[in-house]
């Protein structure tokens, strides 16, 4: 015990934190415990294996080349050398051979065993494609079509005209006053995508989020926090850990699934998919934040771990509220909901994908909210700074407001 | 110096604490002494600012203290917790970060701490391996870390064994002699006794008596115990002074009137042989008893 210490005065600088930005420690050490905590890093790649495997599985079964076989006699050769030959033309994952056969019994006993997957033959006024105990859909499909062509070009000729001539002005497309038909497909299955993320990122990293603010609490460790830096900078620095780590893990699934996607044979979406992603990620950041405030004073608000779960339930119940809204909202709610935070979240950069939303209205709403997120970060530094050295059990928000300091 | 003038916080209708003053001393150790709900809790909350003051002021170097000042103040809060799934070393580079250190620095300066409690194997262990004595001293290192101008810990040495507790004396001594001022709480009276050079007792939220050691045991009343070779029990019947106690050859008496133990003496060396003949210092703990009542 001969260590001699010098006066404290000279290790510490006059200006401790309050200059040195310390919500940047508070937000790296929320970063790093996340990284280093075995469930996350498991359950992160577990997500990412689960998506790269179904995008394999998607690119291989589209992929995915069938080849029958099918028996025909002498007599209805012609027919079956026709399928053949533009099988592949109709269905490019459907390719077909023929097996010639002598009569009606061989060809049965060629099916029944499993050497042709069906026989084709004529019967009264149409033709019949036998299997064995199924019957095969893409086969089927793919007959109906070269049996159909090649009657009505038949029945064509034998009428001195032509199959176009016939089929003139039958045909019927689809176009839509508002967007256009790709477009809105494709965006009902991207928006899905992205509301889907923006609940599962909003309620595992608020979930997560409350918690590590509620452990600080419980273990008073935050006695010590709150008498070393401002509690301001704590809830920033907290809020800042988590969104980075969510938009992180949300960038790195949809960059997966991007990937994925351009194996497949969508590979086209991909490009037409990159341009709205940035807005989805713009409105994702703004709801991200607003919503993470909201889930520190859930966590404040309790004394005890076990308590999160009660104060959270308004929350829980405002993003699965959010994410039904931006399933099932439609007309004129939709158009309302989509300047609504934290509605506009999802539903504006929806809206913008579909076409249906002029630039400005994404603007506007992305301003809304944004200053959504300012006045709830406010509100809630209050809610967090007064709740958070309350020790004696569940806070309401009321209670929390109106606690001394 | 630290001044604690006339702190006063109520809950509800309760007044835990009622109008408290005290100093803390630079460069000494001054105990809090106070039984369970007495307020010792809720005073040093109130100096550290983690708790709103309804009446009263905290005072560090001759002016109202900052929030500034007590960022650099060190404060080990009443129930223990760091993070319990975080490495020990890694969570005092972190607090005495967030106090302003540069992070090699706050490194080197853990490894010396953790080394001289005997902790230095365990710096890569996850705190809550530690058993709960190990992890208090973790907790008491995080305090002291960053060099603090002063010192508040709320029951330091409570689970800890003797080993420890002569570790953990030593060191707050030590940083109290760089001039730094300390308080810390405790129910462990002896402890006090043997470690500080002041004290203040605390009781229901008042302060009850506070001073020096040997001057607070000075207000007690003064014993004198004489031993002889033959029975004692005349005693009785010298004026001037209260028989506590007489057991065949000794007794023990309160003087009432100064002089009066001249003439005990007097007397007993005028019947035999005096084997002993000595003041009775009073024990810390009579002393609070008494104040406490």
């Amino acid at each position: 015990m001969t260590t001699t210490l010098t006066p404290p005065q000279t290790s510490v600088t006059d200006e401790p934190v309050a200059g040195r930005a310390a919500w940047t420690l508070v937000a790296r050490r929320e970063v790093v415990v996340k990284l280093t905590d075995r469930a996350f890093v498991i359950g992160t790649v577990v997500t990412l294996v689960l998506i790269a495997a179904f995008m394999g599985w998607q690119a291989w079964s589209a992929e995915r080349t069938s080849t029958y076989t099918v028996a025909a006699t002498s007599a209805d050769r012609a027919m079956a050398d026709r399928l053949a030959s533009s099988a592949t033309g109709i269905d490019d994952k459907v390719e077909v051979g023929v097996d010639p056969v002598a009569d009606d019994a061989a060809a049965r006993a060629l099916v029944t065993s499993g050497d042709a997957d069906a026989w084709l033959h004529r019967v009264d006024g149409g033709w019949v494609l036998t299997s064995d105990t199924e019957s095969q859909d893409d086969l089927t499909r793919v007959t109906q079509e070269v049996v159909r062509q090649a009657t009505l070009e038949q029945q064509a000729g034998e009428l001195g005209t032509s199959v176009e001539r016939l089929e003139a002005g039958s045909r019927v497309t689809t176009s839509l006053l508002t967007g256009d038909a790709e477009k809105a497909g494709l965006a009902q299955g991207v928006a899905f995508a992205f509301a889907f993320l923006f609940y599962i990122a909003t309620l595992t990293f608020g979930i997560t989020l409350a918690n590590s603010v509620v452990e600080e609490k419980q273990s008073r460790i935050v006695e010590i926090i709150a008498t070393s830096i401002p509690v301001r900078q704590l809830l920033i620095g907290k809020i800042v850990g988590n969104s980075v780590l969510a938009i992180a893990q949300m960038v790195l699934y949809a960059g997966v699934g991007l990937v994925g996607l351009s194996l497949t044979p969508y590979a086209s979406l991909v490009t037409a998919v990159s341009g709205p992603v940035v807005w989805f990620l713009v409105f994702f950041v703004a709801g991200f934040v607003a919503l993470a405030a909201l889930w520190a004073v859930a966590g404040a608000l309790a004394s005890r771990t076990e308590e999160v779960q009660s104060t959270a339930t308004p929350l829980t119940m405002l993003v699965m509220a959010v994410f039904f809204g931006s399933l099932f909202l439609d007309g004129t709610a939709k158009v309302v909901a989509s300047y609504v935070p934290p509605f506009s979240a999802v539903l504006m950069p929806t809206r913008v994908l579909e076409g249906t939303a002029q630039w400005w209205e994404a603007v506007v709403a992305l301003a809304v909210l944004v200053a959504a997120a300012v006045l709830v970060l406010r509100v809630a530094e209050r809610l967090y700074r007064r709740a958070l050295l309350q020790t004696s059990g569940k806070l309401s928000m009321k209670q929390a407001w109106v606690a001394p300091e | 110096m630290l001044e604690i003038k006339g702190l006063t916080r109520r809950f509800g209708d309760t007044t835990a604490v009622d109008g408290v003053s005290f100093d803390v001393r630079d460069g000494i150790l001054t105990g809090f002494v106070g039984g369970n709900g007495a307020g010792k809790t809720t005073t040093m909350r109130m100096v550290m600012g983690v708790l709103g003051i309804d009446g009263g002021e905290v005072r560090w170097r001759g002016r109202p203290v900052t929030a500034q000042d007590q960022r650099r103040f060190g404060y080990m809060p009443e129930e223990r917790g760091l993070y319990p799934k975080q490495r020990v070393l890694d969570q005092l580079v972190y607090l005495a970060q967030l106090k302003g250190m540069e992070a090699a620095v706050a490194r080197g300066a853990a490894q010396e701490h953790l080394e001289r409690f005997g902790l230095d194997g365990r710096a890569g262990d996850r705190l809550q391996e530690l058993s709960l004595g190990n992890q208090q001293k973790v907790q008491v290192v995080a305090a002291l870390l960053h060099r603090p101008t002063a010192l508040i810990l709320d029951e330091p040495f409570s689970g800890l064994d003797p080993t420890a507790v002569d570790s953990m004396a030593d060191m707050l001594r030590e940083h109290a002699s760089t001039g730094v001022p300390v308080l810390f709480s405790s129910h462990q009276l002896d402890l006090v006794e043997r470690l500080c050079d002041r004290l203040v007792i605390l009781s229901r939220g008042r302060v009850v008596a506070s001073g020096g050691a040997d001057e607070l045991r000075s207000r007690g009343p003064v014993r004198y115990r004489l031993s002889l070779d033959r029975d004692a029990g005349w005693v009785r019947e010298v004026r001037g002074i209260h028989v506590v106690d007489v057991d065949g050859r000794t007794a023990l008496v309160e003087v009432l009137e100064e002089g009066a133990e001249q003439a005990v003496l007097r007397e007993a060396a005028g019947r035999g042989a005096v084997h002993e003949f000595a003041p009775v210092r009073p024990a810390l703990a009579d002393i609070y008893r008494e104040v406490a009542a």
